[in-house]
């Protein structure tokens, strides 16, 4: 059994406060962003000029994608191209 | 999937929803852990506001990528303490490696996760006494609000908010008694 009084329940409360609510909301968009990406990779092994157009413009081939360029996501595209 | 609204299910049965690409499981998992994750970075680990933010995202990058490897669902909640550990680590060690943990990890790092593991379970506790309680408290409490502002948002006269959080305090130290500490009742 757990035993506090108030005032050790108020600072538990107020430890946790809100982390930052766009960065909640960015991870809660992970599913949906890697899927976008997987399909884009997908897409671009398979057609030349899309391989040609993120070489030459990554963050704006991805924004047309829907998928937001963060400096993490563009790291992480340009480690995927080298594989391709 | 569980059937079951993703809110209110176990870490357990919330980790085979996520493993089984049910977007909804993963807001609530984010939603649950946010503020825990959060909270090590820039309490525990005294990350600056931008390096907590860097950290947090790493943090549930890998949660994504790697839920499959966590071998005990009922164990998400020290995983991912761990997870955020690790992270928040290699980010003070940038630059140096090579640096011994104990150079690197702040003093009294470890009672400050005791009781951010103790905070997270208050926060569960506050499911289980009722949606204006809850709020009301997360408001005062966590959300740093005044009275009045807590009113005007919830509809109540500002002069009743004290007297209300009071008892909602006694529901919540009565959930907190009526459950085991630092877990989550299976199945709820």
């Amino acid at each position: 059994m757990t035993t506090y009084d108030h005032e050790q329940l108020a600072q538990l409360l107020a430890a946790l406060p809100p982390a930052p609510m766009g960065l909640v909301a960015a991870a809660q968009e992970l599913p949906r962003v890697r899927q976008s990406l997987d399909d884009l990779l997908v897409r671009a092994k398979e057609d030349a000029e899309l391989r040609r157009l993120l070489v030459a413009d990554l963050e704006s081939a991805l924004a047309e994608s829907g998928i937001r360029p963060t400096p993490r996501i563009l790291d992480e595209v340009r480690t995927r191209m080298r594989r391709l | 999937m569980d059937t079951r609204d993703p809110t209110s299910i176990g870490d357990a049965q919330l980790v085979t929803a996520c493993r089984g690409g049910d977007e909804k499981a993963w807001n609530v998992l984010v939603e649950r852990f946010s503020r825990y994750v959060y909270a090590i970075c820039a309490q525990g680990f005294r990350l600056s506001p931008a390096d907590a933010e860097d950290a947090f995202q790493d943090v549930f990058a890998k949660v994504y990528v790697q839920l499959d490897r966590l071998r005990d669902p009922e164990a998400l909640r020290p995983w991912i303490a761990q997870l955020t550990r690790r992270v928040c680590l290699d980010r003070l060690r940038t630059g140096d490696r090579e640096l011994p943990v104990e150079d690197v990890e702040p003093d009294g790092f470890d009672d400050q996760l005791e009781t951010l593991d103790q905070a997270l379970a208050v926060r569960e506790a506050l499911s289980g006494i009722g949606e204006m309680c809850s709020e009301m408290l997360d408001r005062f409490f966590a959300r740093d609000e005044s009275y009045r502002t807590i009113g005007e948002a919830l509809d109540l006269p500002p002069g009743t908010i004290a007297s209300r959080i009071s008892r909602c305090l006694d529901k919540l130290k009565s959930a907190l008694e009526d459950s085991a500490p630092l877990t989550r009742p299976v199945g709820r």
